[in-house]
């Protein structure tokens, strides 16, 4: 499929055409050495900007349901928990990012890669389809951002 | 002139993290070098409760101060009023490293919109947070700086009170606080030992009353006697040590965002600045999968674990939930609101 291109006010955020998309986690899936491999889309990138902490509360290994928290990011502007794209096993988390997680400013959807799960990627999206949730949530989202922290939306 | 030294004060990191300890150490070497100033050290803050010597020398402290913590200085300037150690928010101008030139350009604050405080005193507290450094220079600057700037202070409200003209008000407190000991008492002298006491744990509420308009609503929420009022029916938290270690539900349903939980894990709850735009982070959560529940939600589920754990009944959102939104529209704007126009102005 074609590579899409998610206009954010002014900026432009790729959406490769190879990938699959978690659309509520605005997390991309790929399949890598038959486990799924999981990455901030540029979308979530440019939103949260420079990361400065990441955190993981489970460990390789551990079984989690959908939407079950695993992580907490902290960014320069944002900070936020991080929940599993699908259900199934997490195998591992890229250890390069614990390190160092402006990996993921630098090639997020490379080596900035966040972790390897093995389940069922049935219920990702494909690009046309991510980029379609996009544009039918950007009214929300830009409502979500502006709207106070810790309160309703 | 008996209150012209400043005193400045270091509160402990919990534990014994190594690396904090001796960031500790060398901030007081120095200070201790430094004329003018009385330097003393107390534990973490947030644990001492009213019996321990070291809240005891806080409240006996006059005149200005400096108070270094482990803490956002929002969190520690209104855990300090709410304690009776009171003054005017002084300005801190120390910047941590990381922040970017978009602080520049935060402008003056808006006049609060919140009840603020009450009593208090003509002097100044200025809060510095040990975490926005690792190395004890910035710090010894920032003191000097508001050594000279409190001197400068009371200099010329002495020219103004020679002069002639000050209200009562004025020349009061300028007596009580700046030249004459409270009730001829000389502040007592503490041993370092029982100042440094290490005290247990505690966790609750503090209320920043620059944001808080007196609503009510964590007094409703609250299902565990932690809020009341005082005497001029002001929202208090009353009861501090009724609240439930780790729950931080009612900061979710202040609609001010007033509720501070000094050592929860996210900034916003525990006091960070909501000034800098790199210092107030929004919470994403919802945009990453967690919009499963909303703050009100979360809330109520957090406000049922404990009930559950306290053998009560779970009562979800039937219960003490705001009635929000009304109105949210009107009054000047804050620096929230700032923040979220810059945010717009980034075109995201
Ligand atoms: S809910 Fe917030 S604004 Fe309302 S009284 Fe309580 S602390 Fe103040
Ligand atoms: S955190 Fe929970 S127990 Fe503590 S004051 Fe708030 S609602 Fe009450």
């Amino acid at each position: 499929m074609q590579d899409l291109t998610f206009m954010m006010g002014n900026f432009a955020a790729e959406l490769p055409g190879d990938l699959r998309y978690a659309t509520t986690n605005h997390m991309w899936c790929r399949a890598a050495d038959g486990h799924l491999r999981f990455g901030f889309t540029a979308y979530a990138v440019r939103l949260m900007q420079d990361v400065y902490f990441l955190d993981w509360v489970v460990n390789p290994g551990d079984t989690v349901t959908q939407l079950q928290q695993i992580g907490h990011i902290e960014t320069s502007k944002a900070v936020a928990d991080l929940f599993a794209p699908v259900g199934g096993t997490i195998v591992a988390f890229n250890q390069e990012l614990l390190k160092d997680p402006s990996g993921i400013n630098v090639d997020k959807y490379g080596a900035g890669w966040l972790f390897e799960m093995a389940g069922d990627a049935g219920i990702c999206k494909d690009v046309q389809e991510y980029h379609q949730f996009l544009a039918d949530n950007w009214e929300k989202t830009q409502r979500l951002i502006k709207g106070k922290i810790n309160t309703e939306d | 002139m008996s209150r012209t030294r400043l005193t400045v004060v270091l509160s402990q990191a919990q534990g014994k993290n190594p690396a904090k300890r001796a960031l500790e150490e060398s901030i007081c070497a120095a200070l201790i070098m430094e004329p003018g100033l009385d330097v003393s050290v107390v534990p973490y803050l947030y644990d001492l409760d009213a019996n321990h010597t070291g809240r005891l020398f806080l409240e006996g402290v006059q005149g200005d101060m400096v108070v270094l913590t482990w803490l956002y200085p929002r969190a520690c300037f209104w855990l300090l009023d709410r304690d009776g150690i009171k003054g005017h928010f002084g300005e801190s101008q120390l910047k941590p490293a990381d922040t970017d030139e978009d602080d520049e350009e935060a402008s003056e604050p808006e006049p609060p919109k919140g009840i603020g405080s009450v009593e208090v005193p003509d002097r100044h507290i200025y809060c510095l947070d040990l975490r926005d450094f690792n190395k004890h220079e910035p710090y010894i600057d920032e003191v000097r700086r508001i050594a000279r700037e409190c001197k400068d202070r009371r200099e010329a409200k002495l020219k103004q009170w020679v002069q002639g003209n000050p209200t009562m008000v004025q020349l009061g407190s300028y007596l009580r606080d700046s030249e004459q000991p409270v009730n001829g008492k000389e502040h007592p002298t503490f041993q370092p030992e029982e100042l440094l006491k290490q005290p247990g744990r505690r966790w609750y509420p503090v209320i920043d009353y620059s944001r808080c308009t007196n609503c009510m609503e964590c007094i409703d929420f609250c299902l565990f006697g932690v809020y009341g009022v005082d005497k001029l029916d002001r929202i208090l938290v009353e009861n501090q040590d009724n609240c439930k270690r780790g729950c931080p539900a009612c900061s979710r349903v202040c609609p001010e965002q007033a509720i501070i939980f000094p050592d929860y894990k996210t900034p916003a709850i525990a006091g960070a600045p909501v000034g800098a735009i790199t210092g107030l982070k929004i919470d994403l959560t919802k945009l990453f999968g967690g919009d499963a529940q909303d703050a009100l939600q979360q809330a109520a589920l957090e406000r049922d674990r404990e009930l559950v754990n306290d053998g009560r009944d779970a009562v979800g959102m039937t219960v003490g939930m705001p009635k929000r939104q009304t109105g949210k529209d009107q009054g000047p704007k804050d620096e929230l609101d700032q923040l979220t126009d810059a945010l717009d102005a980034l075109d995201i």
